[in-house]
């Protein structure tokens, strides 16, 4: 071959080269672009830390679930405690950047303001045909008649106690607020804190304020009356009940420096046996299978209805009840249909309700009285019977009810109430201001 | 090149980067912040302009501000009359010790200040807990039963004791500074003090702590800073609570922005924070002149 000819093949040779390996590399960028657009990220916002127990297990085993069902789905869990939730929660508001699927609580003083502005998507009523949810669960999720939210659980206040405990020191599980002061009175003289509560968080204050005034009065909306009216310090209900909850510290009802206690002391005071009782919300009910708590604890733990009071009104089946917590998809969010897919896959009635039940972790938002196995925890089997006796519910309570701002002063005047920095009487003529101030 | 450098259009050009981000990221963000303090904004939705409201409402009627306040100046003179004479004792002890010791002390007083603040905040509400708390558990010991309190859920001792945490996790610094200080005095001024007869306390009161005066000055702006901008320890430990007996100005800020939804309220605190903290300033500028010392 003439040096000619061999620089003519070797030049055909090299451009060939060169041409199928752009050809070959536009044609991987391609198919890699290909996959890549198919990938989908869904930004999820949670309020559940912990990913090992109660609801937190369940959010992340249905999370997990449903990407090993949509491998191109790639869904990342943002979880906070409560408090720094809303914070954050915040931030993602005024920036613009809300997350696709976020954990709301349905409360006015939460989630009004955001349906308002319109930072949550619609959900249309056909969505969740079939799902269990009833008429009144969904009504804190919805304005102007569209539904942007569906619970995941119905809460009502209880009182957990320790079996153990009230055998040793012979005391009756109270029936009545006496028989509690008087219980009371027993656990301090042997040096157990007869309830535990967490006062640094506030709202479980003004919560037990509402019951106490439900007992007294036999009349859920009284205090929701007389806020709205702006008639508060003079109602003798009202009175009645803040002196009675000054009453039950008094008595040293609660375990010392109460005050300064948060979530996870006063819930560890009482998983540790160290206190009687504990005043809680129904999503408690993941204490009797806690890995992390003790056997004995497990064996004694059990719950009965809030006291009532000897000459009040209430009855112990008038409860404390509202669907707090769930889940809104954003209306910004570029993926916004498959965000909703996800919604409705988790709580499909067979998938939050009927796990969560049956692995003792929630008491669900829907009715899960078709999932009964029969092997239920005794948390479980009272709770459902606790919550199926109601005569009557709250709905949402009352410092959730109005401004954002009422409800932080609220709060922070009950923890006043029962620090002794105000009396009865002022407690309830500052409701009455700051009620005049907020409540339009 | 000079003629370059003495070009105004040069001169801008050269300036024009460090004055774009003095203007976005100090500037702006404090001309936004007068302007939201006006607004009524929740933080979701848009803001209604409503003037100086929210700015009177703070004065004239906001309790909880001026007992935030009131407190953050309590913590200050905390700071500046038990925790720096201290410190200052402290150091001038760490001083004359020498050697290994001296190292192994100014070690041990400064373990605080490398803690994060969430680890120290949660290790002294352990300690201030009535039922299993060393505090209360020693004053058991000693016989001083009497004196056990409930420290943080009490209004009476909420407040002092959340000025103790912070007094005892700052105290590593201002003993740092005033070390600092000490070592830059040279010994020849001592001993010819000592050459004239001066002897003990004299030699400190009359050579150490005037030739400290501007560490000192340091050393009390860094702790009135501090105090006025108490937020993590208040945060972690009571949360401005019982009520608010031991809140402070930041918390209080943050309360209102995040828990009450009022935006523009907390932004007209933190408007009128901003001039509270001027104001210190200028006062402590006043009362520490400069003084020049030569040696």
């Amino acid at each position: 071959m003439s040096k000619k000819a061999l620089k003519v093949v070797v030049s055909i040779v090299v451009i060939a080269a060169l041409i199928v390996s752009v050809f070959g590399l536009i044609q991987g960028n391609l198919t890699a672009s290909a996959s890549t657009k198919k990938t989908v990220k869904i930004k999820f916002l949670s309020n559940l830390p912990d990913r090992t127990s109660n609801q937190g297990k369940l959010e992340q085993m249905l999370i997990d679930s449903y990407m090993k069902a949509n491998p191109n789905v790639k869904i990342e869990v943002e979880a906070l405690q409560d408090e720094p939730y809303k914070q954050k929660f915040k931030v993602y508001v005024a920036t613009n950047q809300m997350p696709d699927i976020f954990m709301v609580w349905g409360q006015p003083s939460f989630f009004l303001p955001v349906m308002k502005a319109g930072y949550a998507a619609e959900i249309k009523l056909d969505q969740i045909k079939g799902y269990g949810f009833k008429t009144s669960s969904l009504k804190d999720f919805m304005y102007n008649g569209k539904l942007y939210g569906l619970p995941r659980n119905t809460d009502f206040m209880v009182l957990y106690y320790n079996k153990g405990l009230f055998n040793k020191y012979k005391v009756k599980v109270p029936t009545t607020f006496n028989e509690l002061l008087n219980a009371a009175k027993v656990f301090r003289k042997n040096g157990i804190a007869p309830i535990a509560i967490n006062g640094k968080d506030k709202w479980i204050l003004a919560i037990l304020y509402q019951e106490l005034v439900v007992k007294e009065g036999g009349d859920q909306k009284l205090i929701y009356d007389a806020i709205s009216k702006k008639s508060v310090a003079k109602n003798q209900i009202l009175l009645k009940a803040a002196k009675d909850l000054v009453n039950l510290v008094n008595v040293g009802g609660f375990q010392d420096a109460f005050v300064a206690a948060d979530y996870g002391a006063a819930n560890n005071l009482f998983a540790q046996e160290k206190a009687a009782m504990y005043y809680m919300g129904s999503w408690e009910v993941g204490m009797a299978t806690n890995p992390n708590f003790s056997e004995s604890f497990k064996k004694n733990v059990d719950v009965t209805y809030f006291p009532t009071i000897t000459g009040g009104k209430g009855k112990k089946t008038d409860i404390l009840a509202w669907h707090g917590g769930g889940y809104a998809v954003s209306a910004s969010s570029k993926v916004k249909n498959e965000a909703m897919k996800l919604l409705l896959y988790m709580m499909h009635p067979t998938r939050w309700a009927k796990i969560g039940w049956q692995q003792g972790l929630v008491v669900p938002g829907q009715s899960w009285d078709k999932f009964m196995t029969g092997k239920e925890t005794v948390l479980q089997k009272k709770l459902t019977q606790i919550f199926s006796s109601a005569t009557s519910v709250s709905g949402t309570v009352w410092q959730d009810a109005f401004t954002p701002n009422f409800k932080t002063e609220a709060e922070t005047l009950c923890q006043m109430l029962v620090a002794k920095a105000i009396t009865p009487e002022k407690f309830l003529a500052k409701i009455e201001e700051l009620a005049k101030l907020e409540v339009k | 090149m000079h003629k370059v450098l003495s070009d105004k259009r040069t001169i801008l050009l050269l300036v024009l980067p460090g004055l774009l981000i003095y203007t976005f990221a100090i500037l702006f963000p404090i001309i936004l912040s007068v302007y939201l303090g006006m607004t009524d904004w929740s933080g979701i939705g848009r803001p209604n302009f409503i003037g100086l409201e929210n700015f009177k409402k703070i004065i004239f009627t906001d309790t909880t501000f001026w007992k935030s306040l009131r407190n953050a100046i309590l913590l200050a003179l905390a700071y500046v009359f038990v925790q720096h004479p201290i410190a200052l004792a402290f150091a001038i002890l760490i001083d004359k010790v020498g050697g290994r010791a001296e190292k192994i002390f100014r070690t041990i007083f400064f373990i605080p200040c490398v803690i994060p603040v969430v680890v120290t905040s949660r290790m002294w509400v352990s300690l201030y807990d009535p039922q299993y708390g060393l505090i209360n558990k020693i004053l058991d010991f000693l016989r001083l039963g009497f004196l056990k309190q409930q420290w943080l859920g009490d209004m009476k001792t909420a407040l002092i004791s959340v000025i103790i945490i912070c007094m005892w996790q700052g105290f590593g610094w201002a003993l740092l500074i005033y070390y600092a200080g000490l070592k830059g005095i040279p010994e020849e001024l001592y001993e010819a003090a000592r050459i004239d007869g001066a002897t003990g306390v004299k030699l400190y009161t009359k050579i150490t702590v005037p030739l400290l005066k501007p560490v000192i000055k340091v050393n009390f702006t860094i702790a009135i800073i501090y105090a006025l901008k108490q937020m993590e320890t208040v945060y972690l430990t009571t949360n401005g609570g019982p009520g608010d007996a031991s809140q402070f100005l930041a918390n209080y800020l943050y309360i209102r922005a995040f828990n009450s939804y009022q935006y523009g309220y907390a932004n007209a605190i933190s408007v009128l924070f901003v001039i509270a903290c001027l104001a210190v300033n200028i006062l402590f500028q006043k009362i520490f002149k400069p003084e020049n010392y030569e040696f």
